[in-house]
């Protein structure tokens, strides 16, 4: 989990999404997460997951960085289905709903700096949790480099080997102690700048707002598209299931669309 | 089995939203009891710690594809009041990187801040019980204990799930009534996939959508003496692990900053400048 690379994209990144205001893709998101939710289809799952994918490809989101972390749900998925689901179509559901949440909330990540992710959250929660949440964040790239650095030190002295898993964990073991020691004065050096600063309680974030309107409308509609889509086949599944096969044929139109449109720009 | 892995629409919609009201509630009584020692030092304890659990969550000890927590030191260092705002923090941000549903971080707040908790309470007892020298010991088996217990909590939940959740409710499609139509022939072809080999071409519309939701009902929710006989067969290694590495780093704690773990909870600990790499 490259958590580094996420908020690169975040605050680099140029893309139409990009220049979305902040609360437009969250609103698109939630309702492409409802679409997940309600769906009870695989087929309508595939073609929403492809979709998806091609539509990160038409606005030219870096999609090598964001697939590993939208499939890495999908391993513990597949434990699940195959723990829990009473058949093989409904396991493949699983698996698809993990993939294509994953990829909403990664494409939404990958588009939109932590801050104003955090920001509708911070309003709803006590002061303390969303100040504690902003902290996280910024701890979480600090520490994620040192324990970086700490695994290469031990790696360079031969300490982490698949071959000996014993020796690994316990190096890691290790390495994770220290890890901890330092999380504690990095703490410590936080809580004496906020002092300094003057902090009573309360960080706040400062709104951004859209740079393109044209890009608030076409997350906001494309979502409200699948859901209605979603939500279609769910409320009259007799009539409908047997044409689900045409949503992930659509699917997979909006999939080469996407690629051949990312590739032109 | 720290946190729950299961993606976002499978469980129903009433469960899901019980545990972000019982979540939130946990919350707004956790924050009250926080600020009220004094929420400046909490805030970059909690995110320190939080940061930790979730680097130590994307760190997998090779070659057996294992990812430790550190929930129940997170839990000894932060107590249950700050150990349940960091589970919140962790969850939602491991949400937002795609590791885990949105929909279940309440659930899975409630699954961690136990797991702190009981972590915590499990230590400290333990220590005070077996004296400050068995450290290790006390560690190891308290995370086996904590675990065994989440990973209970974690089948109830799917229990919860499997035994009121129709195929609807849990977003479940029979694999039998998955039949592709051509939508230019009505009825011209229904293949149903896996299928039972019936054939529902001659039938009404009442009496397909009959067959339909028999289908539907006999599917059923989930399996959760699969799901147990699973996670209670596999758990076990991941609690072991889990309980050797919290030892040796809890251990190594008690060295080098002893205090951490015998005395001063963290959130009025403070370390002397010059002191900061440990001088025990």
């Amino acid at each position: 989990m490259d958590v580094t690379a996420v908020d690169r994209s975040a605050v680099l990144g140029d893309t139409l999404l990009h220049r979305a205001a902040p609360a437009s893709k969250l609103v698109s998101a939630g309702l492409l997460l409802g679409a997940i939710v309600t769906v009870n289809d695989p087929l309508v799952a595939a073609g929403l997951a492809l979709s998806l994918v091609g539509a990160g490809a038409a606005v030219r989101l870096p999609l090598r960085q964001m697939l590993p972390l939208a499939l890495y749900p999908a391993l513990f998925a597949v434990v699940f289905a195959f723990a829990a689901a009473p058949g093989p179509a409904t396991g493949a559901l699983f698996v698809l709903k993990a993939v294509t949440a994953a990829l909403t909330v990664v494409t939404l990540m990958f588009s939109t700096p932590y801050p104003q992710v955090f920001a509708p959250i911070q309003r709803i929660t006590p002061t303390i949790v969303g100040d504690a949440l902003l902290m996280t964040y910024r701890s979480l790239f600090i520490l994620a480099e040192k324990f970086s650095d700490l695994l290469r030190a031990v790696r360079l002295r031969s300490g982490v080997s698949a071959r000996q898993p014993v020796r690994a964990a316990r190096a890691t073991a290790r390495a994770l102690g220290g890890l901890l020691l330092y999380s504690l004065d990095l703490s410590q050096r936080e809580y004496d700048i906020l002092r300094l600063r003057g902090y009573e309680g309360g960080m706040r974030v400062r709104r951004q707002v859209s740079t393109d309107r044209s890009a608030d409308a076409a997350a906001l509609l494309y979502a409200a598209l699948i859901l209605a889509v979603v939500v279609v086949f769910r409320a009259l599944p007799h009539e409908l299931g047997g044409y689900a096969w045409l949503v992930t044929v659509v699917g997979a139109v909006d999939l080469a669309t996407g690629l051949r449109i990312g590739r032109r720009t | 089995m720290s946190h729950i892995h299961i993606p976002d629409g499978v469980l129903p919609w009433w469960l899901w939203l019980s545990g972000w009201l019982l979540a939130l509630g946990l919350l707004a009584v956790a924050s009250r009891m926080a600020t009220g020692a004094g929420s400046r030092r909490a805030v970059p304890l909690i995110g320190a710690v939080s940061a930790l659990v979730l680097v130590s969550m994307s760190s997998e000890i090779v070659p057996l594809a294992y990812h430790i927590n550190l929930t129940v030191i997170a839990g000894v260092l932060l107590g249950p009041w700050l150990g349940a705002i960091s589970a919140f923090i962790v969850v939602l941000v491991l949400a937002l990187l795609g590791h885990g549903g949105a929909t279940v971080v309440g659930l899975n707040t409630l699954v961690i801040a136990t797991e702190m908790t009981l972590g915590w309470a499990l230590v400290r007892g333990g220590l005070r019980l077996l004296g400050h020298k068995r450290v290790r010991p006390v560690a190891a088996i308290s995370t086996v204990i904590t675990l065994a217990i989440t990973t209970t909590m974690l089948v109830g939940i799917v229990a919860l799930a499997g035994t009121g959740a129709t195929a609807r409710e849990t977003g479940a499609l029979d694999a039998e009534t998955l039949e592709f139509r051509n939508p230019f022939g009505d009825g011209v072809f229904t293949i149903g996939l896996l299928g039972d080999g019936h054939d529902h071409a001659g039938e009404t519309e009442e009496e397909h959508a009959a067959h339909a939701d028999d289908d539907h009902d006999e599917a059923g929710g989930l399996s959760v003496k699969r799901f147990a006989a699973v996670v209670y067969t596999l758990g076990p290694f991941g609690w072991v692990l889990e309980a050797l590495v919290t030892a040796a780093i809890l251990g190594y704690v008690a060295r080098v900053r002893p205090s951490l773990v015998y005395g001063t909870p963290a959130a009025e600990y403070r370390v002397r400048y010059g002191d900061e790499h440990g001088g025990h």
